[in-house]
Protein backbone atom coordinates (compact mmCIF):
# COMPACT_ATOMS: atom_id res chain seq x y z
CA UNK A 1 0.00 0.00 0.00
CA UNK A 2 1.36 3.37 -0.93
CA UNK A 3 1.96 5.58 2.02
CA UNK A 4 0.25 8.92 1.78
CA UNK A 5 3.45 10.68 2.86
CA UNK A 6 5.18 9.09 -0.08
CA UNK A 7 2.72 10.70 -2.38
CA UNK A 8 3.05 14.03 -0.65
CA UNK A 9 6.83 13.82 -0.74
CA UNK A 10 6.66 12.79 -4.35
CA UNK A 11 4.52 15.74 -5.25
CA UNK A 12 6.19 18.38 -3.17
CA UNK A 13 9.61 17.07 -4.10
CA UNK A 14 8.98 17.04 -7.78
CA UNK A 15 6.61 19.85 -8.39
CA UNK A 16 9.25 22.59 -8.14
CA UNK A 17 11.59 20.54 -10.29
CA UNK A 18 8.97 19.97 -12.92
CA UNK A 19 8.34 23.68 -12.91
CA UNK A 20 11.94 24.78 -12.79
CA UNK A 21 13.42 22.54 -15.44
CA UNK A 22 11.18 23.28 -18.40
CA UNK A 23 11.45 27.06 -17.86
CA UNK A 24 15.21 26.93 -17.67
CA UNK A 25 15.46 24.68 -20.70
CA UNK A 26 12.97 26.86 -22.51
CA UNK A 27 15.06 29.96 -21.81
CA UNK A 28 18.23 28.21 -22.97
CA UNK A 29 16.45 27.21 -26.14
CA UNK A 30 15.19 30.72 -26.82
CA UNK A 31 18.64 32.13 -26.06
CA UNK A 32 20.21 29.66 -28.47
CA UNK A 33 17.79 30.61 -31.23
CA UNK A 34 18.44 34.31 -30.73
CA UNK A 35 22.20 33.80 -30.65
CA UNK A 36 22.18 31.77 -33.84
CA UNK A 37 19.90 34.24 -35.61
CA UNK A 38 22.18 37.13 -34.65
CA UNK A 39 25.25 35.23 -35.83
CA UNK A 40 23.56 34.42 -39.12
CA UNK A 41 22.72 38.06 -39.61
CA UNK A 42 26.31 39.07 -38.87
CA UNK A 43 27.64 36.55 -41.36
CA UNK A 44 25.17 37.71 -43.98
CA UNK A 45 25.67 41.43 -43.43
CA UNK A 46 28.58 41.86 -45.91
CA UNK A 47 26.55 40.04 -48.54
CA UNK A 48 23.35 42.01 -47.88
CA UNK A 49 25.33 45.24 -47.94
CA UNK A 50 26.40 44.55 -51.52
CA UNK A 51 22.82 43.88 -52.60
CA UNK A 52 21.42 47.04 -50.98
CA UNK A 53 24.22 49.12 -52.54
CA UNK A 54 23.23 47.88 -55.97
CA UNK A 55 19.68 49.17 -55.38
CA UNK A 56 20.63 52.63 -54.11
CA UNK A 57 20.23 55.66 -56.35
CA UNK A 58 23.55 57.13 -57.43
CA UNK A 59 23.38 60.17 -55.16
CA UNK A 60 22.66 58.10 -52.07
CA UNK A 61 25.57 55.65 -52.24
CA UNK A 62 27.54 57.51 -49.58
CA UNK A 63 24.57 58.53 -47.48
CA UNK A 64 24.00 57.13 -44.03
CA UNK A 65 20.25 56.86 -44.44
CA UNK A 66 19.01 53.35 -43.79
CA UNK A 67 15.88 53.91 -45.83
CA UNK A 68 15.99 54.82 -49.48
CA UNK A 69 13.84 54.32 -52.55
CA UNK A 70 15.25 51.27 -54.30
CA UNK A 71 15.94 51.72 -57.99
CA UNK A 72 17.04 49.44 -60.80
CA UNK A 73 18.92 52.35 -62.40
CA UNK A 74 22.32 50.71 -61.76
CA UNK A 75 21.23 47.51 -63.45
CA UNK A 76 19.84 49.42 -66.42
CA UNK A 77 23.10 51.36 -66.83
CA UNK A 78 25.02 48.12 -66.59
CA UNK A 79 22.96 46.41 -69.22
CA UNK A 80 23.38 49.26 -71.67
CA UNK A 81 27.18 49.14 -71.32
CA UNK A 82 29.54 46.30 -72.19
CA UNK A 83 28.54 44.18 -69.24
CA UNK A 84 25.77 42.37 -71.10
CA UNK A 85 28.33 41.04 -73.57
CA UNK A 86 30.59 39.65 -70.86
CA UNK A 87 27.58 38.12 -69.14
CA UNK A 88 26.68 36.31 -72.35
CA UNK A 89 30.31 35.21 -72.73
CA UNK A 90 30.16 33.71 -69.25
CA UNK A 91 26.98 31.85 -70.19
CA UNK A 92 28.49 30.56 -73.42
CA UNK A 93 31.80 29.43 -71.91
CA UNK A 94 30.17 27.75 -68.91
CA UNK A 95 27.56 25.93 -71.02
CA UNK A 96 30.10 24.84 -73.62
CA UNK A 97 32.55 23.53 -71.04
CA UNK A 98 29.79 21.76 -69.08
CA UNK A 99 28.43 20.14 -72.26
CA UNK A 100 31.82 18.92 -73.46
CA UNK A 101 32.77 17.61 -70.03
CA UNK A 102 29.52 15.66 -69.72
CA UNK A 103 29.89 14.26 -73.23
CA UNK A 104 33.34 12.87 -72.50
CA UNK A 105 33.12 12.31 -68.77
CA UNK A 106 29.79 10.52 -68.35
CA UNK A 107 30.69 7.44 -70.47
CA UNK A 108 34.13 7.34 -68.84
CA UNK A 109 32.57 7.42 -65.37
CA UNK A 110 30.23 4.60 -66.34
CA UNK A 111 33.10 2.45 -67.58
CA UNK A 112 35.14 3.13 -64.43
CA UNK A 113 32.17 2.03 -62.31
CA UNK A 114 31.37 -1.18 -64.19
CA UNK A 115 34.63 -2.43 -65.61
CA UNK A 116 36.99 -3.79 -62.97
CA UNK A 117 40.17 -3.74 -65.04
CA UNK A 118 43.68 -3.81 -63.69
CA UNK A 119 45.01 -0.36 -62.87
CA UNK A 120 41.50 1.01 -62.50
CA UNK A 121 42.19 2.47 -59.07
CA UNK A 122 45.32 4.15 -60.38
CA UNK A 123 43.47 5.75 -63.29
CA UNK A 124 40.71 6.96 -60.96
CA UNK A 125 43.24 8.46 -58.56
CA UNK A 126 45.10 10.22 -61.39
CA UNK A 127 41.83 11.82 -62.50
CA UNK A 128 41.23 13.08 -58.98
CA UNK A 129 44.75 14.46 -58.58
CA UNK A 130 44.32 16.70 -61.62
CA UNK A 131 41.79 18.63 -59.56
CA UNK A 132 44.27 19.42 -56.81
CA UNK A 133 46.84 21.13 -59.05
CA UNK A 134 47.16 24.89 -58.55
CA UNK A 135 45.71 26.75 -61.58
CA UNK A 136 48.95 28.67 -62.13
CA UNK A 137 50.59 25.38 -63.16
CA UNK A 138 48.17 24.98 -66.08
CA UNK A 139 47.91 28.67 -66.91
CA UNK A 140 51.50 29.23 -68.01
CA UNK A 141 51.58 26.37 -70.58
CA UNK A 142 48.05 27.14 -71.83
CA UNK A 143 48.84 30.84 -72.17
CA UNK A 144 51.94 30.09 -74.26
CA UNK A 145 50.22 27.40 -76.34
CA UNK A 146 47.20 29.62 -77.04
CA UNK A 147 49.47 32.38 -78.34
CA UNK A 148 50.65 29.94 -80.98
CA UNK A 149 47.30 28.25 -81.63
CA UNK A 150 45.29 31.49 -81.83
CA UNK A 151 43.00 30.38 -79.01
CA UNK A 152 43.72 33.38 -76.79
CA UNK A 153 40.68 35.45 -75.98
CA UNK A 154 38.26 32.89 -77.46
CA UNK A 155 35.25 31.18 -75.89
CA UNK A 156 36.52 27.78 -77.06
CA UNK A 157 39.93 28.27 -75.53
CA UNK A 158 38.48 29.16 -72.15
CA UNK A 159 35.94 26.30 -72.29
CA UNK A 160 38.82 23.90 -72.97
CA UNK A 161 40.90 24.97 -69.96
CA UNK A 162 37.78 24.72 -67.75
CA UNK A 163 37.71 21.04 -68.65
CA UNK A 164 40.89 20.60 -66.57
CA UNK A 165 38.61 20.72 -63.52
CA UNK A 166 35.20 19.89 -65.02
CA UNK A 167 36.19 16.52 -66.47
CA UNK A 168 37.39 15.20 -63.14
CA UNK A 169 34.27 16.56 -61.43
CA UNK A 170 32.03 14.72 -63.89
CA UNK A 171 33.97 11.47 -63.69
CA UNK A 172 34.02 11.49 -59.88
CA UNK A 173 30.41 12.50 -59.29
CA UNK A 174 28.90 10.22 -61.88
CA UNK A 175 30.78 7.18 -60.56
CA UNK A 176 28.88 7.33 -57.28
CA UNK A 177 25.55 7.75 -59.06
CA UNK A 178 26.21 4.86 -61.44
CA UNK A 179 27.38 2.64 -58.60
CA UNK A 180 23.97 3.08 -56.95
CA UNK A 181 22.17 1.57 -59.95
CA UNK A 182 21.92 -2.25 -59.85
CA UNK A 183 23.90 -3.99 -62.58
CA UNK A 184 21.19 -6.61 -62.97
CA UNK A 185 19.01 -4.10 -64.83
CA UNK A 186 21.67 -3.68 -67.51
CA UNK A 187 22.29 -7.41 -67.66
CA UNK A 188 18.61 -7.93 -68.37
CA UNK A 189 18.86 -5.46 -71.24
CA UNK A 190 21.95 -7.26 -72.57
CA UNK A 191 20.07 -10.56 -72.57
CA UNK A 192 17.31 -8.86 -74.55
CA UNK A 193 19.94 -8.09 -77.18
CA UNK A 194 21.04 -4.57 -76.26
CA UNK A 195 24.68 -3.61 -76.72
CA UNK A 196 26.58 -2.05 -73.82
CA UNK A 197 25.96 1.55 -74.88
CA UNK A 198 22.36 0.98 -75.94
CA UNK A 199 21.62 -0.51 -72.53
CA UNK A 200 23.44 2.42 -70.94
CA UNK A 201 21.37 4.91 -72.93
CA UNK A 202 18.02 3.21 -72.39
CA UNK A 203 18.35 1.85 -68.86
CA UNK A 204 21.21 3.35 -66.83
CA UNK A 205 21.27 6.97 -67.91
CA UNK A 206 17.55 7.68 -67.29
CA UNK A 207 17.95 6.24 -63.79
CA UNK A 208 20.97 8.46 -63.16
CA UNK A 209 19.20 11.58 -64.45
CA UNK A 210 19.00 13.43 -61.10
CA UNK A 211 22.69 12.82 -60.52
CA UNK A 212 23.45 13.95 -64.05
CA UNK A 213 21.53 17.18 -63.49
CA UNK A 214 23.34 17.86 -60.20
CA UNK A 215 26.69 17.20 -61.85
CA UNK A 216 25.88 19.55 -64.72
CA UNK A 217 24.95 22.27 -62.23
CA UNK A 218 28.21 21.84 -60.35
CA UNK A 219 30.24 22.08 -63.58
CA UNK A 220 28.33 25.18 -64.56
CA UNK A 221 28.85 26.85 -61.18
CA UNK A 222 32.58 26.12 -61.13
CA UNK A 223 33.03 27.47 -64.67
CA UNK A 224 30.85 30.48 -64.01
CA UNK A 225 32.78 31.37 -60.85
CA UNK A 226 36.25 31.13 -62.36
CA UNK A 227 38.23 34.34 -62.33
CA UNK A 228 41.90 33.38 -62.64
CA UNK A 229 41.86 31.58 -65.99
CA UNK A 230 39.53 34.15 -67.53
CA UNK A 231 41.72 37.02 -66.32
CA UNK A 232 44.77 35.60 -68.05
CA UNK A 233 43.32 34.00 -71.17
CA UNK A 234 40.83 36.67 -72.25
CA UNK A 235 41.08 40.35 -73.16
CA UNK A 236 37.98 41.75 -74.87
CA UNK A 237 36.23 39.24 -77.16
CA UNK A 238 35.72 36.45 -74.66
CA UNK A 239 35.90 38.48 -71.45
CA UNK A 240 33.67 36.91 -68.80
CA UNK A 241 31.54 38.69 -66.21
CA UNK A 242 33.96 38.20 -63.24
CA UNK A 243 36.73 39.89 -65.24
CA UNK A 244 34.35 42.68 -66.22
CA UNK A 245 33.72 43.37 -62.50
CA UNK A 246 37.42 43.83 -61.92
CA UNK A 247 37.67 46.16 -64.91
CA UNK A 248 34.94 48.26 -63.36
CA UNK A 249 36.97 48.43 -60.17
CA UNK A 250 40.24 49.26 -61.88
CA UNK A 251 39.49 51.43 -64.88
CA UNK A 252 36.09 53.01 -64.61
CA UNK A 253 36.46 54.97 -61.42
CA UNK A 254 34.43 54.32 -58.32
CA UNK A 255 30.92 53.85 -59.60
CA UNK A 256 29.95 51.80 -56.59
CA UNK A 257 26.32 51.38 -57.56
CA UNK A 258 27.19 49.81 -60.90
CA UNK A 259 29.97 47.74 -59.38
CA UNK A 260 27.62 46.36 -56.72
CA UNK A 261 24.97 45.63 -59.35
CA UNK A 262 27.47 43.67 -61.46
CA UNK A 263 28.50 41.64 -58.43
CA UNK A 264 24.88 40.90 -57.59
CA UNK A 265 24.19 39.78 -61.15
CA UNK A 266 27.17 37.43 -61.17
CA UNK A 267 26.21 35.73 -57.92
CA UNK A 268 22.50 35.43 -58.70
CA UNK A 269 22.64 32.39 -61.00
CA UNK A 270 25.01 30.66 -58.59
CA UNK A 271 22.70 31.17 -55.61
CA UNK A 272 19.71 29.86 -57.56
CA UNK A 273 21.56 26.82 -58.85
CA UNK A 274 22.98 26.04 -55.44
CA UNK A 275 19.50 25.87 -53.97
CA UNK A 276 18.69 23.28 -56.62
CA UNK A 277 21.59 20.99 -55.72
CA UNK A 278 21.72 21.59 -51.96
CA UNK A 279 21.23 17.88 -51.34
CA UNK A 280 24.49 16.95 -53.06
CA UNK A 281 26.49 19.66 -51.42
CA UNK A 282 28.79 17.86 -49.00
CA UNK A 283 29.44 15.28 -51.63
CA UNK A 284 30.29 17.90 -54.21
CA UNK A 285 32.81 19.65 -52.05
CA UNK A 286 34.86 16.67 -51.13
CA UNK A 287 34.61 14.75 -54.41
CA UNK A 288 35.24 11.38 -52.87
CA UNK A 289 33.97 11.93 -49.39
CA UNK A 290 35.14 10.81 -46.00
CA UNK A 291 35.89 7.29 -45.07
CA UNK A 292 33.06 5.73 -43.12
CA UNK B 1 31.39 -21.21 -75.57
CA UNK B 2 32.39 -18.98 -78.52
CA UNK B 3 29.25 -16.84 -78.11
CA UNK B 4 30.10 -15.75 -74.55
CA UNK B 5 33.69 -15.09 -75.52
CA UNK B 6 32.77 -12.75 -78.35
CA UNK B 7 30.28 -10.98 -76.08
CA UNK B 8 33.06 -10.46 -73.56
CA UNK B 9 35.33 -9.15 -76.29
CA UNK B 10 32.72 -6.77 -77.68
CA UNK B 11 31.90 -5.58 -74.20
CA UNK B 12 35.55 -4.78 -73.58
CA UNK B 13 35.73 -2.93 -76.88
CA UNK B 14 32.62 -0.94 -75.96
CA UNK B 15 34.11 -0.07 -72.59
CA UNK B 16 37.32 1.11 -74.22
CA UNK B 17 35.39 3.36 -76.63
CA UNK B 18 33.74 5.00 -73.64
CA UNK B 19 36.85 5.43 -71.53
CA UNK B 20 39.68 6.22 -73.92
CA UNK B 21 38.48 9.59 -75.35
CA UNK B 22 38.09 11.09 -71.88
CA UNK B 23 41.48 9.82 -70.78
CA UNK B 24 43.18 11.11 -73.93
CA UNK B 25 41.64 14.57 -73.58
CA UNK B 26 42.45 14.69 -69.88
CA UNK B 27 46.05 13.67 -70.60
CA UNK B 28 46.37 16.35 -73.30
CA UNK B 29 45.04 19.12 -71.08
CA UNK B 30 46.71 18.14 -67.80
CA UNK B 31 49.71 15.84 -68.24
CA UNK B 32 51.14 17.53 -71.34
CA UNK B 33 50.96 21.04 -69.79
CA UNK B 34 52.57 19.77 -66.59
CA UNK B 35 55.43 18.21 -68.54
CA UNK B 36 55.78 21.42 -70.52
CA UNK B 37 55.84 23.38 -67.28
CA UNK B 38 58.56 21.14 -65.88
CA UNK B 39 60.54 21.57 -69.11
CA UNK B 40 60.06 25.33 -69.22
CA UNK B 41 61.20 25.63 -65.60
CA UNK B 42 64.65 24.47 -66.80
CA UNK B 43 64.97 27.25 -69.40
CA UNK B 44 65.32 31.06 -69.26
CA UNK B 45 62.13 31.44 -71.37
CA UNK B 46 60.71 34.98 -71.44
CA UNK B 47 58.85 37.39 -73.69
CA UNK B 48 62.05 39.07 -74.90
CA UNK B 49 63.73 35.75 -75.60
CA UNK B 50 61.08 33.27 -76.87
CA UNK B 51 63.70 31.18 -78.67
CA UNK B 52 65.19 30.11 -75.34
CA UNK B 53 62.40 27.53 -74.95
CA UNK B 54 64.98 24.91 -75.96
CA UNK B 55 67.90 26.37 -74.07
CA UNK B 56 68.69 23.69 -71.52
CA UNK B 57 72.35 24.77 -71.17
CA UNK B 58 72.01 25.54 -67.46
CA UNK B 59 68.87 23.65 -66.44
CA UNK B 60 68.91 24.41 -62.74
CA UNK B 61 69.52 28.13 -63.03
CA UNK B 62 65.96 29.11 -62.13
CA UNK B 63 65.92 26.93 -59.05
CA UNK B 64 69.32 28.20 -57.95
CA UNK B 65 68.08 31.75 -58.40
CA UNK B 66 64.96 31.03 -56.36
CA UNK B 67 67.11 30.16 -53.37
CA UNK B 68 68.66 33.63 -53.49
CA UNK B 69 65.56 35.60 -54.41
CA UNK B 70 64.46 37.50 -51.28
CA UNK B 71 61.07 38.21 -52.83
CA UNK B 72 60.44 34.50 -53.40
CA UNK B 73 61.65 33.53 -49.93
CA UNK B 74 59.51 36.30 -48.48
CA UNK B 75 56.52 34.99 -50.43
CA UNK B 76 57.01 31.55 -48.84
CA UNK B 77 56.97 33.10 -45.35
CA UNK B 78 53.88 35.12 -46.29
CA UNK B 79 52.23 31.99 -47.66
CA UNK B 80 52.90 30.05 -44.47
CA UNK B 81 51.54 32.90 -42.34
CA UNK B 82 48.42 33.27 -44.44
CA UNK B 83 47.81 29.51 -44.57
CA UNK B 84 48.31 29.04 -40.84
CA UNK B 85 46.08 32.01 -40.05
CA UNK B 86 43.21 31.09 -42.38
CA UNK B 87 43.18 27.38 -41.61
CA UNK B 88 43.21 28.00 -37.84
CA UNK B 89 40.47 30.63 -38.01
CA UNK B 90 38.32 28.50 -40.30
CA UNK B 91 38.64 25.40 -38.15
CA UNK B 92 37.82 27.35 -34.99
CA UNK B 93 34.82 29.20 -36.42
CA UNK B 94 33.57 26.17 -38.35
CA UNK B 95 33.81 23.88 -35.34
CA UNK B 96 32.14 26.38 -33.02
CA UNK B 97 29.21 26.94 -35.35
CA UNK B 98 28.82 23.26 -36.12
CA UNK B 99 28.51 22.46 -32.40
CA UNK B 100 26.05 25.31 -32.00
CA UNK B 101 23.93 24.30 -34.97
CA UNK B 102 23.83 20.59 -34.25
CA UNK B 103 20.19 20.72 -33.19
CA UNK B 104 17.43 18.87 -34.97
CA UNK B 105 14.79 21.48 -35.68
CA UNK B 106 13.45 23.11 -38.81
CA UNK B 107 14.72 26.52 -37.65
CA UNK B 108 18.28 25.25 -37.38
CA UNK B 109 18.04 23.35 -40.67
CA UNK B 110 17.02 26.58 -42.40
CA UNK B 111 19.69 28.67 -40.74
CA UNK B 112 22.37 26.16 -41.73
CA UNK B 113 21.60 26.95 -45.37
CA UNK B 114 22.03 30.65 -44.62
CA UNK B 115 25.51 30.00 -43.23
CA UNK B 116 26.51 28.25 -46.46
CA UNK B 117 25.99 31.33 -48.64
CA UNK B 118 29.55 32.76 -48.39
CA UNK B 119 31.06 29.52 -49.62
CA UNK B 120 28.98 29.25 -52.79
CA UNK B 121 29.49 32.86 -53.90
CA UNK B 122 31.88 33.26 -56.82
CA UNK B 123 35.31 34.17 -55.36
CA UNK B 124 35.38 37.41 -57.30
CA UNK B 125 32.11 38.49 -55.67
CA UNK B 126 33.56 37.67 -52.26
CA UNK B 127 36.56 39.80 -53.14
CA UNK B 128 34.26 42.62 -54.23
CA UNK B 129 32.21 42.39 -51.03
CA UNK B 130 35.35 42.73 -48.92
CA UNK B 131 36.74 45.48 -51.12
CA UNK B 132 33.61 47.40 -50.18
CA UNK B 133 34.04 46.55 -46.49
CA UNK B 134 37.65 47.73 -46.51
CA UNK B 135 36.90 50.95 -48.42
CA UNK B 136 35.99 53.52 -45.71
CA UNK B 137 33.73 55.61 -48.02
CA UNK B 138 31.17 52.87 -48.52
CA UNK B 139 31.98 50.42 -45.76
CA UNK B 140 29.49 49.30 -43.11
CA UNK B 141 32.43 48.32 -40.90
CA UNK B 142 34.01 51.78 -40.99
CA UNK B 143 30.63 53.40 -40.40
CA UNK B 144 30.25 51.26 -37.31
CA UNK B 145 33.78 52.09 -36.12
CA UNK B 146 33.10 55.81 -36.62
CA UNK B 147 29.83 55.42 -34.76
CA UNK B 148 31.44 53.86 -31.68
CA UNK B 149 34.22 56.45 -31.77
CA UNK B 150 37.04 54.24 -33.06
CA UNK B 151 37.68 55.55 -36.56
CA UNK B 152 40.33 53.54 -38.39
CA UNK B 153 42.18 53.70 -41.68
CA UNK B 154 41.47 51.05 -44.25
CA UNK B 155 42.88 47.74 -43.07
CA UNK B 156 44.20 46.80 -46.51
CA UNK B 157 46.37 49.87 -46.99
CA UNK B 158 48.54 49.26 -43.94
CA UNK B 159 51.28 46.63 -44.16
CA UNK B 160 50.72 45.53 -40.58
CA UNK B 161 47.02 44.65 -41.00
CA UNK B 162 46.73 43.74 -44.70
CA UNK B 163 47.49 40.05 -44.28
CA UNK B 164 45.04 39.73 -41.39
CA UNK B 165 42.40 41.59 -43.42
CA UNK B 166 42.82 39.11 -46.27
CA UNK B 167 42.70 36.21 -43.82
CA UNK B 168 39.44 37.48 -42.29
CA UNK B 169 37.84 37.71 -45.74
CA UNK B 170 39.06 34.23 -46.62
CA UNK B 171 37.71 32.87 -43.34
CA UNK B 172 34.33 34.44 -44.00
CA UNK B 173 34.23 32.67 -47.33
CA UNK B 174 35.42 29.25 -46.22
CA UNK B 175 34.38 28.58 -42.60
CA UNK B 176 31.15 26.97 -43.94
CA UNK B 177 33.25 24.20 -45.45
CA UNK B 178 34.58 23.06 -42.08
CA UNK B 179 31.19 23.66 -40.52
CA UNK B 180 29.49 21.45 -43.07
CA UNK B 181 31.99 18.63 -42.79
CA UNK B 182 31.80 18.61 -38.99
CA UNK B 183 28.00 18.86 -38.93
CA UNK B 184 27.80 15.86 -41.23
CA UNK B 185 30.06 13.92 -38.87
CA UNK B 186 28.23 15.04 -35.72
CA UNK B 187 25.00 13.67 -37.13
CA UNK B 188 26.57 10.25 -37.51
CA UNK B 189 27.59 9.92 -33.84
CA UNK B 190 25.50 7.14 -32.30
CA UNK B 191 23.52 7.87 -29.15
CA UNK B 192 24.80 4.98 -27.00
CA UNK B 193 28.23 6.35 -26.01
CA UNK B 194 26.70 9.76 -25.23
CA UNK B 195 24.08 8.19 -22.99
CA UNK B 196 26.63 5.95 -21.34
CA UNK B 197 28.76 9.01 -20.58
CA UNK B 198 25.78 10.79 -19.07
CA UNK B 199 25.02 7.79 -16.85
CA UNK B 200 28.67 7.68 -15.78
CA UNK B 201 28.33 11.31 -14.71
CA UNK B 202 30.52 12.94 -17.35
CA UNK B 203 30.13 16.72 -17.59
CA UNK B 204 29.68 18.63 -20.85
CA UNK B 205 33.38 19.24 -21.35
CA UNK B 206 34.31 15.61 -20.68
CA UNK B 207 31.63 14.39 -23.07
CA UNK B 208 32.96 16.72 -25.73
CA UNK B 209 36.62 15.99 -25.12
CA UNK B 210 36.45 12.18 -24.90
CA UNK B 211 33.49 11.23 -27.09
CA UNK B 212 32.41 13.90 -29.55
CA UNK B 213 35.95 15.05 -30.30
CA UNK B 214 37.08 11.50 -30.98
CA UNK B 215 34.37 11.21 -33.62
CA UNK B 216 35.00 14.54 -35.35
CA UNK B 217 38.80 14.50 -35.24
CA UNK B 218 39.18 12.86 -38.68
CA UNK B 219 36.75 15.38 -40.20
CA UNK B 220 38.71 18.23 -38.61
CA UNK B 221 42.00 16.93 -39.97
CA UNK B 222 40.61 16.37 -43.44
CA UNK B 223 38.93 19.79 -43.63
CA UNK B 224 42.14 21.35 -42.37
CA UNK B 225 44.15 19.64 -45.09
CA UNK B 226 41.63 20.54 -47.78
CA UNK B 227 41.69 24.17 -46.77
CA UNK B 228 45.47 24.12 -46.47
CA UNK B 229 45.78 22.81 -50.03
CA UNK B 230 43.35 25.43 -51.26
CA UNK B 231 45.10 28.21 -49.37
CA UNK B 232 48.06 27.79 -51.73
CA UNK B 233 45.81 28.81 -54.59
CA UNK B 234 44.43 32.00 -53.02
CA UNK B 235 44.18 34.54 -55.79
CA UNK B 236 41.07 36.69 -56.34
CA UNK B 237 41.04 38.09 -52.81
CA UNK B 238 44.65 39.20 -53.01
CA UNK B 239 44.32 40.47 -56.58
CA UNK B 240 41.33 42.65 -55.78
CA UNK B 241 42.05 43.69 -52.19
CA UNK B 242 45.77 44.38 -52.07
CA UNK B 243 47.42 43.40 -55.35
CA UNK B 244 50.14 41.77 -53.26
CA UNK B 245 50.83 44.95 -51.31
CA UNK B 246 51.27 47.24 -49.57
CA UNK B 247 54.88 46.72 -50.62
CA UNK B 248 54.90 42.95 -50.70
CA UNK B 249 52.98 42.46 -47.44
CA UNK B 250 50.47 40.03 -48.99
CA UNK B 251 52.50 38.66 -51.88
CA UNK B 252 52.12 34.92 -51.38
CA UNK B 253 53.94 32.38 -53.55
CA UNK B 254 51.08 31.78 -55.96
CA UNK B 255 50.75 35.52 -56.46
CA UNK B 256 54.47 35.93 -56.99
CA UNK B 257 54.37 33.27 -59.71
CA UNK B 258 51.50 35.16 -61.35
CA UNK B 259 53.44 38.44 -61.22
CA UNK B 260 56.58 36.85 -62.69
CA UNK B 261 54.63 35.13 -65.47
CA UNK B 262 52.07 37.72 -66.50
CA UNK B 263 53.42 41.10 -65.37
CA UNK B 264 57.10 40.52 -66.14
CA UNK B 265 56.72 37.66 -68.68
CA UNK B 266 59.57 35.65 -67.11
CA UNK B 267 57.88 32.38 -68.03
CA UNK B 268 60.78 30.07 -67.29
CA UNK B 269 61.30 31.52 -63.84
CA UNK B 270 57.54 31.54 -63.10
CA UNK B 271 57.37 27.88 -64.18
CA UNK B 272 59.99 27.02 -61.58
CA UNK B 273 57.87 28.71 -58.88
CA UNK B 274 54.79 26.86 -60.14
CA UNK B 275 56.68 23.56 -59.93
CA UNK B 276 57.56 24.33 -56.30
CA UNK B 277 53.89 25.01 -55.58
CA UNK B 278 52.78 21.90 -57.43
CA UNK B 279 55.17 19.79 -55.38
CA UNK B 280 53.84 21.27 -52.16
CA UNK B 281 50.22 20.70 -53.14
CA UNK B 282 50.80 17.11 -54.22
CA UNK B 283 52.70 16.29 -51.06
CA UNK B 284 49.79 17.59 -49.01
CA UNK B 285 47.22 15.76 -51.16
CA UNK B 286 49.18 12.59 -50.65
CA UNK B 287 49.15 13.20 -46.90
CA UNK B 288 45.40 13.84 -47.08
CA UNK B 289 44.98 10.49 -48.82
CA UNK B 290 46.97 8.73 -46.10
CA UNK B 291 44.96 10.38 -43.36
CA UNK B 292 41.61 9.02 -44.35
CA UNK B 293 40.35 10.82 -47.39
CA UNK B 294 39.52 7.96 -49.68
CA UNK B 295 40.59 8.74 -53.20
CA UNK B 296 39.58 5.28 -54.28
CA UNK B 297 41.39 2.80 -52.08
CA UNK B 298 38.44 2.75 -49.68
CA UNK B 299 36.50 0.19 -51.70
Amino acid sequence: MTDITDIIRFRSGNAPLALRWPTQRFLVRVGLHVLVAVLALMVLLPFLWLVQMSLRPEDEIFSDAVLFTPTLENYRALWQGNFAGSFLNSLAVSSLSTGLSLLLGVPAAYVLTRWRFKGRARVALWILTTRMAPPIAFTIPFFLAYRVLGLQDTVWGLALIYMTFNLSIVIWFMQTFFAAIPESLEEAAWIDGCGVWRAFWLVTLPLAAPGLAATAVFCFIFSWSDFFYALILTRTNAMTAPVAIVNFLQYEGWEWGKIAASGTLVMLPVLIFTLLVRKYFVHGLTAGGLKD
Amino acid sequence: MPGTLSWEASRRRAYLTGLVPALVVLAVITVVPTLFLAGASLTPLSLVDPASLFDFSNPLRNYAELLHDPRFLGSLVMQLQLSALTVTLQLAVGLGLALLLNVRSSFFEAIRTVFLIPMVLPPIVVALIWKIIYTPDVSPLHRFLDFVGLPADSFITSASTALLAVAVADTWQWFPFTMLMILATLQMIPNEPLEAAKIDGANHWQTFRYIIFAYIRPALIVSGLFRLIDSFKAFPLIYVLTDGGPGSATEVTNYYAFVQAFNFSYWGYASAIAIVLLTGVFTLSWAAGRLGWNGDEGE
